[in-house]
């Protein structure tokens, strides 16, 4: 009785990790997200004509970019060990094999939208501070991000 | 009878290393006199789609013009380590003669009549025209020369042999030049021979079989990262279908994909490498990578878990 008690538990334990280890993945995979959208679902989209510009919805962007970036340090501190499911992209391992050179790559981001924020005023600055910006991101996902299928 | 026994033995040895020996030779190109002038424009042209300055720059140092080497490539066969071919006379081509870099970059054969092994695509730079590199040699000799010695590769027997990848080539490398299809247009057949010659990118985006070669029936079909992580996408048009022509041209231009996001990984090196290229040579890839079949390759099956 007592062994089946401590298979059961160490089975119901194990679960748990396995799921906790799912939800910080998602929990990264989401953060990502949140900016994909910003960068690429407001301000990629309008430097290319597909929505038309429009200062509000840049300037939430901006803001929602600084917030979400300001987070990533602290969201990725723990290595998932496995991927979102069905989701195209992950993190490298890579990531909490240097974790201090990943941290490293975060400020020179910050900087980028610190340098374009409140100076957006058209599509042709909304254009360079794109690029500027996103420059930065790429530096890290050159290393750190994969794609998965 | 023993003594018959030992010399049959110790001729099919001999034999057998002959034959080995004969069919392991490298063979070089024999170079034909120059038609003009090294045009130096051309030749960073094709560095640029070459793809050169990706591996062979100096790793964790912004400028792309610095060819000192040191890069790691991974692979299931070992480590490579990209060499020094900045102008450097000691450590890189310096002393190199233009038959030395043709050979090279199109037979994958060094100066000292070795094989080099196939992580340098020479299996794809064989398309191009001898011409055009000859101009790309001529613009390397004007970028910055580095000092210093790369180590070694980093290879397990029976990988670490050189001759044995004279086999690896009879078996996976064919040396015809390219050939112009005359059904298309003269922006395709720049397309085709970018894409397929200098921009080689059907050596990362195809699966290759256990012995490292490219399956050709799945080429550009993309699959498992040859560096161990990941996945490398399908280029033919099942998995670009939704890319127009100009999407394409843009992608190679800033790495901008039009399901909004950005390309990460190995590419983002190729896309500053692109971004480079004049329009119209980004255009003729496009419209080359535009026309390659949906029915053509099969996908290679993937690992439950996308792993």
């Amino acid at each position: 009785m007592k062994r089946i008690l401590v298979v059961a538990g160490t089975l119901l334990l194990g679960a748990g990790a396995v799921m906790a280890q799912q939800q910080v993945a998602v929990e990264q995979d989401n953060l990502m997200r949140s900016q994909a959208k910003s960068m690429y679902g407001v301000i990629l989209k309008m430097t290319k004509g597909e929505i038309p510009y429009d200062q509000k919805a840049v300037d939430a962007a901006i803001a929602s970019l600084e917030a979400d970036v300001a987070k990533i340090a602290k969201t990725f501190e723990v290595n998932p060990k496995q991927d979102v499911v069905n989701s195209h992209y992950g993190s490298s391992p890579k990531v909490w094999q240097n974790k201090a050179d990943f941290d490293s790559k975060i400020p020179p981001v910050q900087k980028a939208i610190a340098d374009v924020k409140g100076k957006i005023t058209d599509v042709a600055s909304l254009k360079a501070a794109y690029t500027a910006m996103n420059d930065r991101c790429n530096d890290c996902h050159e290393t750190y991000r994969l794609k998965l299928k | 009878m023993l003594r018959r026994t030992i010399s049959v033995f110790l001729v099919a040895v001999v034999a057998a290393f002959a034959l080995y020996w004969w069919l392991t030779a490298p063979t070089a190109l024999a170079l034909p006199a120059p038609t003009r002038a090294p045009d130096l424009a051309n030749g960073q042209e094709l560095f640029n789609a070459g793809g050169c300055s990706s591996c062979h720059a100096v790793p964790n140092q912004p400028d792309r013009l610095k060819l000192g080497g040191g890069l790691a490539l991974g692979s299931p066969f070992g480590t490579f380590y990209a060499p020094n071919i900045s102008p450097d006379h000691t450590d890189g081509i310096g002393r190199w003669s233009e038959a030395d870099f043709v050979n090279a970059v199109m037979r994958g054969i060094s100066p000292e009549g070795t094989h080099y092994f196939p992580a340098f695509p020479y299996t794809s730079y064989h398309l191009a025209k001898v011409d055009d590199v000859r101009d790309l040699f001529a613009y390397l000799k004007t970028l910055p020369p580095v000092s210093g010695q790369v180590r070694d590769h980093d290879l397990p027997f029976p990988f670490n042999i050189r001759r044995n990848v004279g086999i690896w080539k009879l078996l996976f490398m064919n040396v015809r030049p390219f050939v112009p299809d005359a059904a298309h247009s003269a922006q395709w057949n720049r397309g085709a021979y970018l894409v397929n010659g200098f921009g080689h990118c059907a050596e990362c985006h195809s699966p290759r079989n256990l012995l490292g070669g490219v399956i050709a029936s799945q080429r550009f079909a993309g699959g498992p990262n040859p560096e161990g992580e990941g996945w490398v996408p399908n280029i033919t048009q099942k998995g670009l279908g939704s890319w127009s022509e100009k999407d394409i041209a843009d992608f190679l231009e800033t790495g901008d994909m039009p399901e909004g996001d950005s390309a990460s990984g190995s590419m983002r090196p190729v896309i500053k490498n692109l971004a480079q290229l004049k329009p119209e040579d980004r255009a003729a890839m496009a419209a080359y990578l535009k026309s390659l079949p949906v029915d053509g390759p099969t996908p290679p099956k993937r690992k439950p878990g996308g792993d």
